[in-house]
Formats: structure tokens, C-alpha cells, sequence
């Protein structure tokens, strides 16, 4: 009798964490990302060049500007076929067709000819507070300011770990909140399986929504945020991390304890031993986890 | 300083060659900078609005130079995206990734001014600021100088939105910041 409830709550179950995931993997991996780096005839990297995707499908277009080491990247385009403009000042346009895949990574580099007719660079006659127009010759640049070169260099392969650690985040996030529900509701149920006589509709109610927690927790965990080399822990992060100490292990321990003491009931006699722990440290991580919610949600 | 030559007698050919020599010199002093203003310290704090809660990012690390000729300064000031702290390490990658702070790590303004403006208790710039890989400009920026000898303080605002720079609003539990991210600013500049 027992047998035949427990396993049609342990599907239910299942599907219902499917249910919850499906929404939050479902975006990854379909976009296309298409980067490069653009040049002059002479090899050097052109600055501030412009380069556009326009979609053949639909029309619509994605564009970046190069940074000062002449590399762009547009990301999140759908995938299809583009035709992919690169202009800059004083240099011959280039156009391409490239066919971005689902989820592919494609380079495109560009070097441009010096238009035959490019006019030469010429000392511009100020005038009165008008900053926007070309800056002269004289203007100061970048290298001028004695920014190292680490500093100013673009680094894509970062700007690609920072992407995925927000991607991480928000389904961490997500999943983080989501767990909450069938923990209240799990605490909510705790308040009779203690007792002698607890039904086993309440005893069941309890043990799924305890299998939903520790299997929506343990999935948040695995998208926890990548570390991102060169950066330290500041501020209510920190709490946050030191609370996974609490409820980490907690969670772990829960759901062991809860067998026991389902297993004792189960025999008919009263919960004894180590299994009478698993309320308090059912509570202590609930707790832990409420806090470590919160110290990234809101301000203390 | 070669001795000999100075008191030496001196022929046409070395009187000529020294005149040859000034006019390819001349050119080049005539063309040099008028003067220049060099950026000492800055305090640039950005502001995030979110209906849970306010939020602040101030970096130290501007660089800046101004370069005048003919009664004209050209200014540039430079700030590296990371230098931004807000107090929160999680945030500050955050608004590193929307802002695509590793792919374009710099943020730059420019502007042009009359030199004299250096005097004025006022002034009103055109700025043009690059950032998240986009250009944009602002009309007439208002600063408040102050000045103490060499030392010229400059304190203001610029009025920054996050669509000028095609920078999607983050969000915090599903309720995106405010666009307007005004950009408060504390410099003190000297000349040279």
C-alpha cells in the first residue's frame, strides 16, 4: 500500500522539476556570435572601424564599433546568413557573406585598402567649443594618458566568461527563488509528520516536497556563477557564499535524517536517535537559505 | 655645450648652416602645444536607480590631459570600466558584462573648450563619450570651476543614459533599473 503512493509521487515529482527547468535551459545555445578583428593594408589594427551583420532573412541588422586593438564581436544574432559590412574613415569598404550556424562562434577579420582618394590628414581650424567634430591631429589620444596596455587592451575571451556567468546567474537566480516555494510548503507540512499519528497523505505531502527542494537546490547549485579570474569577493556576496557553508551541508543532511525518521515511522514506532535532528536541521538550513536569498535581494 | 664653437670665430658656411638649422627647428616650436592642463584627481561616481534600492559606483582612476593651441583646449579623459567600485564585487561584474567593460575596457571623453572658459564659474561643454563600444553626445554638459592657484576644480554631472550606449537595462528579481544613469563628477586639473 505504501509502495503503490510513493512511486506516483515520485514521478509527479519529476515532472514537475522538468517542468521548472525546461523554461530556464531552453534559451541557451541557439544564438550565434560573430567576431574579428580589422586592419589596414599595412597589418594595423583599425580603431573605432564600423561593422554591421545585416540578416538576409529578415532584414534586420546588428552592428559594434572595433575597440582600440581593432577587434569587434556581436553577439546574440540569430543564426542565418549575413552580409557583414566593415567601414572605417579614409579606408575602402568591405563586404562578405558568412553563414552563422546555431550556437556557432565565427570570425570574420577584415583588412582594408586606403581609399586612392582619401584626403590626407589636415589641421583643422578650431572652432568655438565644438568638441564633436573629428579631434585634431594635436587632440590628446589614449596612449598620451599612460594607460598599460592590459588596461586598455579588449579581452573577448573575458567578455565570453562574463556572458556565461550572467547566463550561470540568472538561472541560479531563478532557481534559487523557485526552491523557496516547495521549501515553505515542505515547512508548512513538517507540522504534523512528527506526531504519533500522522496521516500518510500528510507523511507523503511532506517527503515530495522535501525531494522538490534538495533536487531544485542541488540543481541551482551547479549553475552557481563561474569565478572570473583576478576579482575578490567584496560586499553581501560574501554572506552569501558564507551561508552555503550552513545550508550546503544542510541540505545534504536533511533529507538522510528525513529517511530515517520516514523509514522509523514507516515501522511503526516513534522517531528516536539521530533522525529526531532532522527538524532542527531542516530549520537551521531553511534559515541559512533565507538569509543567503535575501543578502543578494535586498539591501541590509 | 661645445665651447670651442661658440667662441670660435665663425665662417659664412657655419653661420649659414647654423641658419639652416634654425628654420628646420623653428617650425616645430611654433607647432608646439600653447600649454597643457594634466587631470591630478577625479572622483566619478555613476548612479543606478532600482525601485528595491540605490546603487553607486565610484572609480579614482581617470586619466586626463588637455592639449590647447590658438585659444583652443582639446581635452581627453579616460577611465578604465573596471575601476568602478560599488562595494559589491557580484554588481561590479555584472555591470562589466552589460556593459561589455572587457571587450571595450575604456571609457573616454572628449571635449573642446575655449581656453579662456578656465576663468568662467560655468561652463557649458559638448561632450563626446565613447563607452560599451558605442559613441555618444551630450549638449552642453554644465560644470561648476572653482580655481586655487594652478589648481582648477571642476564638479558636475553628466546626464548618461543606459540607451545612449545600447546598453540593455540589468534587472534584480525581474524589475530592470531606471534608464538614467547620471554620472557625477569631481576633477581637479593643472596647468602646465
Amino acid at each position: 500500500m505504501r509502495e503503490r503512493t510513493a512511486k506516483p509521487a515520485v514521478w509527479a515529482a519529476v515532472l514537475m522539476i522538468i517542468f521548472l527547468l525546461a523554461p530556464c535551459l531552453r534559451a541557451q545555445g541557439t544564438e550565434a556570435t560573430l567576431s574579428g578583428k580589422v586592419t589596414d593594408s599595412l597589418g594595423a589594427a583599425v580603431a573605432n572601424a564600423r561593422v554591421s551583420a545585416k540578416s538576409l532573412a529578415t532584414g534586420q541588422s546588428a552592428e559594434a564599433q572595433t575597440d582600440l586593438a581593432g577587434t569587434y564581436r556581436l553577439a546574440k544574432l540569430p543564426p542565418g546568413e549575413y552580409e557583414v559590412t566593415v567601414s572605417a574613415e579614409g579606408l575602402a569598404t568591405k563586404i562578405g557573406n558568412v553563414t552563422l550556424a546555431a550556437g556557432a562562434s565565427l570570425t570574420f577579420n577584415a583588412a582594408l585598402s586606403v581609399l586612392p582618394s582619401a584626403p590626407q590628414a589636415q589641421p583643422q581650424a578650431p572652432t568655438n567649443n565644438a568638441p564633436n567634430a573629428p579631434p585634431s591631429n594635436r587632440a590628446p589620444s589614449l596612449e598620451d594618458l599612460g594607460f598599460s596596455p592590459s588596461e586598455t587592451k579588449s579581452n573577448p575571451k573575458e567578455q565570453v566568461l562574463l556572458d556565461k556567468r550572467t547566463r550561470m546567474l540568472k538561472i541560479h537566480q531563478r532557481l534559487g527563488l523557485i526552491t523557496t516555494i516547495p521549501m515553505i510548503a515542505a515547512l508548512v507540512t513538517s507540522s504534523d509528520v512528527g506526531e504519533t499519528n500522522p496521516s500518510n497523505t500528510n507523511r507523503t505531502a511532506h517527503m515530495i516536497l522535501g525531494s522538490a527542494t534538495a533536487d531544485l537546490y542541488f540543481t541551482s547549485a551547479y549553475f552557481r556563477a563561474p569565478r572570473v579570474p583576478g576579482t575578490k569577493s567584496r560586499g553581501p556576496i560574501r554572506f552569501h557564499k558564507a551561508m552555503a557553508w550552513i545550508h550546503g551541508p544542510g541540505m545534504i543532511l536533511t533529507p538522510i535524517l528525513g529517511a530515517l525518521a520516514y523509514s522509523q515511522k514507516n515501522k511503526g514506532g516513534d522517531i528516536h536517535g539521530i533522525a529526531k535532528a532532522h527538524g532542527p536541521v531542516a530549520i537551521v538550513t531553511a534559515g541559512a537559505f533565507a538569509a543567503a536569498l535575501l543578502s543578494v535581494s535586498l539591501k541590509f | 655645450m661645445n665651447w670651442e664653437f661658440v667662441n670660435a670665430k665663425r665662417s659664412p658656411k657655419q653661420l649659414a648652416s647654423a641658419f639652416l638649422l634654425l628654420l628646420l627647428t623653428l617650425p616645430q616650436y611654433l607647432a608646439a602645444a600653447d600649454g597643457q592642463w594634466i587631470l591630478d584627481q577625479s572622483t566619478l561616481t555613476y548612479h543606478v536607480s532600482h525601485p528595491l534600492r540605490q546603487t553607486e559606483g565610484v572609480s579614482h582612476a581617470a586619466r586626463g590631459k588637455g592639449v590647447c593651441h590658438d585659444g583652443q583646449c582639446d581635452f581627453l579623459v579616460a577611465v578604465p570600466v573596471k575601476s568602478f567600485d560599488s562595494g559589491d564585487s557580484n554588481r561590479d561584474l555584472h555591470m562589466l558584462q552589460v556593459t561589455k567593460g572587457a571587450e571595450f575596457p575604456m571609457v573616454t571623453v572628449r571635449t573642446r573648450l575655449p581656453e579662456n572658459d578656465s576663468k568662467a564659474a560655468t561652463i557649458y561643454a559638448d561632450l563626446e563619450i565613447q563607452f560599451a563600444g558605442q559613441t555618444a553626445h551630450y549638449k552642453q554638459a554644465a560644470f561648476q570651476l572653482t580655481s586655487q592657484g594652478s589648481e582648477t576644480r571642476i564638479t558636475g554631472t553628466i546626464p548618461a543614459a543606459l540607451s545612449d550606449f545600447k546598453i540593455e537595462p540589468p534587472t534584480l528579481l525581474t524589475l530592470p533599473v531606471k534608464n538614467e544613469i547620471p554620472i557625477h563628477v569631481e576633477m581637479t586639473w593643472h596647468r602646465q
